[in-house]
């Protein structure tokens, strides 16, 4: 068990990637509720052998809920001011909702009193059905069985979300990313045990998500949700509506104030740009997480120039942020993010078959099948998909559906005709979209007003990858230019750039000078 | 070949070549396909298809065909579907996203469960025993090496059996494929 005090200073492998959070942010002051760790050590341990493990370890999580108890002024378990926590799992790598976390533990009869005396009925009430909600479905008790002892709740949670690294969907996530570790070093998960703050408090609270720039776009503004009067769950899980963060500006502007302060210290402390999860309870700032955010390619590109003008980066980390894989998806054309946000959402589904396309939305098979012959783009939307709809979607374009999953008939059929198609947008969205004309992304699983035009960035003609290359130039082994006397190297595998650098060549012209650089500064850091 | 499983198999098809539906329905139906185009029931033109009063021919024939029988028995096999089916569009999914061998090894579980249900169904409507033998066709191909016959559209591969199985047996059991839809089932 380890304090998460801000002097604990383990290694991410060590604490997972929350618990490094958690202390990095207590080093500097930053305001976090405290917490403590049961480090991924232990959980390795406790895969192998649950029930010891937990006996050895038990004498230190008491210690560390004394702790808790200490540093909040509250008793755990009982009133006048009940200390509730969440235990949460931490991994090395990030798995966005794949593993279990627990919220508003501590919870009982004598709790509730306490709570209702100490704010009100209706917040006690909402924390507890909320507990009762979230512990049965993680634990997996039947309802109204939940243990009225504390500690009880406490040891059946961190044993849930230990045995949550086996769950199928997060061995399914592992497999997917190529997380598997070697047999030998199986991994395993931390847990953070951390209080209770309450964005369900009042109506000065909330919980919401923070990009510190836009993840998406690369455009130097912050990127975020909001939920008022709600828990941090009901933000990632995506089941009720949050509002952009401009809103916390509106209705709490000291409070947005201080939260972007907060943000731009932690891009300087993790020299990225960061998503930073946060709790509003009762008009106080309260930051519960933060990571390094995942990035579109485009933003990738913009926000590596951005942090290097600023100067968070140097030129050598400049271009490690910008892989080849980077640029060769900027270089194909593609719905560009900006001109995406840019058009009304008109649906959202699942992305069943990927692509970009668009035309106009037809509800009717025959219909669909006369304006392809009359040569339009066509979109068939249908409510859910029959056989004889078959021929009808080899005519479009790209298909819409309003009810049906990723392995319904129509995923089945339009992954074959290898048309673009977003189903289970719900129900009424063919009337929506009827005689529209509406660009299908099955990427993104959305549908968006109008004909989209597809774009690429080409390091010809783009200021981001020109800057990127003229960065690249100084430091890289092999320069890369557009024009110039020198002799020409089109390929850019790994092979060709290194034999043109055994060869003793210094510069070359190539249509892709950026990627040609990027490779040969990956090949002369190995 | 009797007019209803001529109608109700061009109304599966959506557009079909008269070859493909002889092909379909393994037997020459020229003549009866005449006579429906004569009496405007289909629509003739580089392909077959059902005509508005055709859609009203052949629903009256399917409540004539339903007259008879134990509503019981079908929805205990639309019931009995809902769960293989689930089963086979994952394991199609599987096939199709990650060309996975595993997902070919489950065809043969997956046919040995819809046979009894087909046979249930087929006590009760004796037209849909045909779908035994389609189904059979196109796992034969697929067990000959030719996987093209599991999903592949417009042919009666696997699949495109299947979903008009599935279809017949929504509309046996007396729902509308809306009502299906609502219950979850007819994805």
């Amino acid at each position: 068990m380890v304090l998460l005090d801000g002097s604990a200073n383990l290694p991410r492998k060590i604490l997972g990637n929350k618990g490094h959070g958690i202390d990095a942010m207590r080093r500097h002051k930053l305001p976090v509720p405290p917490a403590f760790c049961i480090t991924t050590e232990v959980g390795v341990r406790y895969l192998a052998e649950p029930a010891k493990t937990l006996a050895t370890i038990w004498d230190d999580v008491l210690d560390g809920m004394s702790w808790l108890e200490a540093e909040t002024s509250c008793t755990f378990g009982r009133g006048p001011h009940p200390l509730l926590v969440s235990v949460r799992s931490g991994a090395t790598h990030s798995m966005p909702g794949m593993m279990d976390t627990i919220l508003d533990l501590g919870m009982n009869d004598a709790v509730e009193r306490a709570l209702t005396s100490a704010s009100s009925a209706e917040f006690a009430r909402d924390t507890r059905r909320r507990f009762n909600r979230i512990y049965q479905h993680i634990v997996g008790t039947e309802p109204g069985s939940v243990p009225a002892d504390p500690h009880a709740q406490l040891r059946a949670a961190i044993e849930a979300v230990f045995a949550s690294w086996n769950s199928p969907r997060a061995v399914a996530y592992r497999a997917h990313w190529g997380l598997n570790q070697s047999p030998a070093d199986r991994g395993s998960t931390a847990v953070v045990v951390q209080a209770m703050v309450f964005g369900n408090h009042d109506a000065d609270s909330g919980s919401g998500a923070l990009f510190s720039r836009n993840p998406i776009t690369g455009a130097n503004e912050p990127f975020g949700e909001w939920l008022r009067c709600g828990q941090g769950d009901e933000v990632v899980s995506g089941v009720v509506d949050v509002e952009p963060i401009t809103a916390l500006r509106d209705e709490q502007p000291a409070v947005y104030d201080e939260l972007m302060d907060a943000a731009r210290r932690l891009e300087r402390l993790g020299s990225d740009v960061q998503e930073i999860e946060f709790t509003v309870d009762d008009g106080k700032l309260w930051l519960l997480q933060t990571r390094a955010a995942e990035k579109s390619a485009q933003a990738t590109a913009r926000l590596a120039l951005q942090l290097r003008r600023e100067g968070l980066i140097d030129d050598t980390e400049t271009l490690g942020r910008v892989t080849r894989a980077h640029v060769e998806t900027l270089l194909l054309p593609a719905l560009q993010p900006e001109t995406r946000l840019a058009a009304p959402l008109l649906a959202k589904g699942m992305p069943a078959c990927p692509g970009v396309v668009s035309g106009k939305a037809y509800t009717e098979v025959d219909e669909a099948l006369n304006a392809a012959d009359r040569g339009e783009e066509v979109i068939l939307v249908r409510d859910h998909t029959r056989p004889e709809d078959v021929t009808g979607m080899l005519a479009a374009q790209g298909i819409v559906t309003e009810v049906g999953g990723a392995t319904s008939h129509a995923a089945v059929v339009s992954r074959e005709l290898g048309r673009v198609a977003v189903v289970g947008c719900g129900t009424g969205v063919a009337a929506a979209l009827a005689g529209k004309q509406i660009t299908v992304d099955g990427y993104e699983g959305e549908v968006r007003e109008g004909n989209l035009a597809l774009t690429a960035w080409s390091e010809g003609d783009t200021p981001e990858l020109r800057e990127l290359a003229d960065i690249a130039r100084p430091i890289s082994p092999l320069r890369a230019h557009t024009t110039g006397e020198h002799p020409t190297l089109d390929d850019a595998s790994d092979a060709a750039v290194r034999a043109a650098m055994d060869a003793g060549l210094t510069d070359v012209v190539s249509a892709t000078p950026l990627i040609i650089m990027l490779t040969a500064l990956r090949l002369a850091a190995r | 070949m009797s007019e209803l499983t001529v109608l109700q198999a061009v109304r599966l098809k959506g557009r079909v070549s008269p070859h493909d539906l002889a092909a379909a329905l393994a037997e020459d139906v020229t003549n009866t396909v005449e006579r429906l185009v004569e009496s405007g029931l289909l629509i003739e033109s580089t392909t077959l298809r059902i005509s508005p009063s055709g859609r009203v021919r052949l629903d009256e024939l399917l409540t004539e065909e339903r007259a008879g029988i134990d509503p019981s028995a079908l929805a205990t096999a639309y019931n009995d579907f809902h769960s293989v089916n689930t089963d086979f569009k994952a394991l199609v999914t599987d096939w199709q996203l990650n060309r996975d061998p595993a997902a070919l090894a489950r065809m043969d579980g997956v046919h040995e469960r819809v046979l009894p249900i087909i046979a249930a169904a087929a006590a009760q409507l004796p037209r849909l025993d045909a779908y035994r033998a389609k189904l059979l066709a196109a796992l034969e191909k697929i067990k000959a090496g030719d996987t093209a016959w599991l999903t592949r559209p417009l042919v009666d591969s696997y699949h495109t059996v299947w979903f008009e199985l599935h279809e017949e047996l929504i509309l046996a059991s007396g729902l509308t494929r809306e009502q299906a839809a609502r219950s979850g089932d007819a994805q």
